[in-house]
C-alpha cells in the first residue's frame, strides 16, 4: 500500500490535469486545476524550507566533523540563516536600508562575479580546444570565428562598415542553428513526454525514493 | 618556442582578458553601434501598443544577467513611460523583485510624473515556475498572495484594481536568462492566450530561441548586451550596454587571436610529436 496508494494518486491526477488543461470550458475541470495549482505552489515555497534544512544537514556534518573546508560550510551556514532571521525579524521588508544593503553591496556582485568569470574560463577553453585536427574541427573553428566577430561591432568596423560578417553570422544562426536546435528541442520534449508516461503509469518509480526496485 | 606556442599558460590568457576588458571599459573607443532588424522589430512591436496599455514585464534572471538584460529592462521602461504604457514586473526566479526595483529605480529622476501603484506595480518573486504563470492567468491576487514585492496589499494599489489577470495583459516583454523562461510563457501564457511576447536573453541562449522566433512564438528578441546596446541607441540613451559593447568587441578579438596562435603553434609542433 505504501507504493500503490501514491502511484494512483500520480496517475489520477496527472491524468486530470492534462484533460483540465486541454479541454477548456468546463467550470468543474477549470476548478479543479485551479486548486491543484494552489496545492503545487504550496508545496513548492515548502522546497525552500526543504532546501534549507538539506544544505544545513550536509554543511552542518563538515563543520561538526571539521572535513576538509569546513571553515567554508559554516560561513555558508552563518550566511544562511544570517539572511534568513535579518529578513524575518529585523529588515521584514526589501525595502529596508539593511536588506538594500546586503543585496546590492554583496549578493548581487558576488553572483554577478561568478557568472563573469566565465569569460576567462571560455577564453582558455577556446584556445585549447578549437585547433584544426580534421576538416570538422576547421568548420568549427571558422564558425566560431565569424560568429564572434559578427555579433560583435567591431566585425563590420574591421571590414570598412561592410556588414558581411553579421550577415553570415544571422544565417549561421537562422539556419543551421535553428534546423539542428529544433532537432535537440523536438527530441528533448519526446523524452519529457516518454519519462512523464513512465511515472504515471509507475514504470519510473526512483521519485518513491529507493532503487525503484 | 613553438611548443610555447601551443601551450600558452591559463595565467597570460586570463591576465591579459582583464586588461583588455579593463581597458576597452575605462577607455571605451565608441565602436559604431547599428540596430539590428530583430531589435528593431522588438522595438517597434512596442511602440506599436496603444498609450494606457499594461505590458508585463517577467523578470526571469538573477544579478549574474544583470549586465546583459538590464539596460534591456531599463530601455523598455523608458520607451514605455514615454508613451504612457504601464508595467506590471514579476517573475519566477528568487531576485525577480530586486531586479525590477532596481530598474524602476530610474523612473522618480526620469518620469517623476509616474506613479508606483499606479503607473507601475512590482509583484516580485512567487514559487511555482510555470504553475505560478497558471495561476497568474486566474487571478493575479491569489497568485501574488495579495501582496507585491514590498509587502504592500494590492487592493491599496489602483493599477491592480485593473489589472487582475494575467490575461489582460497587452503584451508580455521578459528577460531570461535560463529556466524558468520563455518556454514557461509559450506553454501557458502568450501561446494559449495569442498574447504578443517579446523577449530580451542573454547571448548565449540566444540559439536556442531562435526556433521560437522563426516560429513567431517569440514576436521580437533582443539577443545579449548586442541587443541592449542596439535598444539604448533607439530610445537615444547610451548607457552600459553601449559602453559594454566594446569590451565585448575586443575579448571576442583576443579569444580569436589566442585561437590564431594555437593552431600555429599546434601546425608547427603536430611533427615533432609524431
Amino acid at each position: 500500500m505504501k507504493k500503490e496508494v501514491p502511484l494512483a494518486v500520480t496517475l489520477i491526477l496527472g491524468l486530470l490535469y492534462i484533460v483540465a488543461n486541454y479541454f477548456t470550458g468546463n467550470d468543474g475541470l477549470a476548478s479543479l486545476k485551479s486548486n491543484l495549482d494552489s496545492w503545487y505552489l504550496a508545496v513548492a515555497a515548502w522546497t525552500t524550507a526543504i532546501g534549507m534544512v538539506n544544505l544545513a544537514q550536509i554543511h552542518g556534518k563538515r563543520v561538526a566533523q571539521k572535513r576538509d573546508g569546513w571553515f567554508y560550510s559554516g560561513w555558508l551556514m552563518v550566511c544562511m540563516f544570517g539572511m534568513l532571521l535579518a529578513s524575518l525579524f529585523i529588515f521584514k521588508s526589501p525595502n529596508h536600508a539593511g536588506w538594500k544593503f546586503l543585496y546590492n553591496q554583496l549578493i548581487a556582485p558576488m553572483n554577478a562575479t561568478v557568472y563573469a568569470t566565465l569569460v576567462f574560463y571560455i577564453g582558455s577553453s577556446a584556445y585549447r580546444s578549437f585547433r584544426m585536427r580534421s576538416m570538422e574541427a576547421g568548420i568549427l573553428l571558422g564558425v566560431a570565428a565569424i560568429m564572434m566577430l559578427g555579433r560583435v561591432p567591431l566585425g563590420a568596423m574591421l571590414l570598412g562598415g561592410n556588414p558581411a560578417l553579421g550577415k553570415m553570422a544571422d544565417w549561421l544562426l537562422n539556419v543551421p542553428n535553428t534546423a539542428g536546435m529544433r532537432g535537440i528541442q523536438i527530441g528533448a520534449c519526446l523524452g519529457g513526454l516518454a519519462t512523464a508516461l513512465r511515472i504515471m503509469l509507475g514504470i519510473e518509480r526512483n521519485w518513491l525514493g529507493g532503487t525503484g526496485e | 618556442m613553438w611548443e610555447k606556442l601551443a601551450n600558452i599558460d591559463r595565467r597570460w590568457i586570463y591576465g591579459l582578458m582583464i586588461f583588455v576588458i579593463a581597458l576597452a571599459l575605462i577607455k571605451p573607443v565608441g565602436l559604431a553601434i547599428v540596430p539590428s532588424d530583430a531589435t528593431k522589430a522588438a522595438y517597434d512591436a512596442i511602440a506599436a501598443l496603444p498609450s494606457g496599455s499594461i505590458v508585463w514585464l517577467g523578470c526571469e534572471f538573477s544579478s549574474g544577467g544583470i549586465t546583459e538584460l538590464m539596460p534591456a529592462l531599463k530601455s523598455i521602461i523608458r520607451q514605455g513611460f514615454r508613451k504612457d504604457l504601464r508595467f506590471v514586473a514579476a517573475g519566477m526566479w528568487e531576485m525577480a523583485g530586486d531586479m525590477a526595483d532596481q530598474a524602476f529605480s530610474l523612473v522618480p529622476a526620469e518620469f517623476p510624473d509616474k506613479k508606483y501603484g499606479v503607473d507601475y506595480v512590482n509583484l516580485g518573486w512567487r514559487s511555482g515556475g510555470d504553475v505560478l504563470l497558471q495561476k497568474y492567468l486566474t487571478s493575479v491576487s491569489d497568485a501574488a498572495q495579495g501582496r507585491d514585492h514590498y509587502q504592500a496589499s494590492l487592493d491599496t494599489l489602483p493599477l491592480m484594481s485593473e489589472f487582475t489577470s494575467l490575461k489582460q495583459a497587452a503584451m508580455c516583454v521578459i528577460f531570461c536568462t535560463g529556466t524558468p523562461g520563455e518556454t514557461a510563457y509559450i506553454a501557458h501564457v502568450t501561446g494559449p492566450n495569442n498574447i504578443p511576447l517579446v523577449e530580451s536573453c542573454i547571448s548565449v541562449s540566444v540559439p536556442g530561441i531562435m526556433p521560437y522566433v522563426q516560429a513567431g512564438q517569440v514576436k521580437a528578441l533582443i539577443p545579449g548586451m548586442k541587443g541592449a546596446a542596439e535598444y539604448e541607441v533607439l530610445v537615444e540613451m547610451p548607457g552600459p550596454a553601449v559602453a559594454g559593447m566594446d569590451a565585448q568587441s575586443f575579448s571576442h578579438a583576443l579569444i580569436i587571436l589566442f585561437m590564431i596562435l594555437g593552431n600555429i603553434g599546434y601546425y608547427a609542433t603536430r611533427g615533432k610529436k609524431a
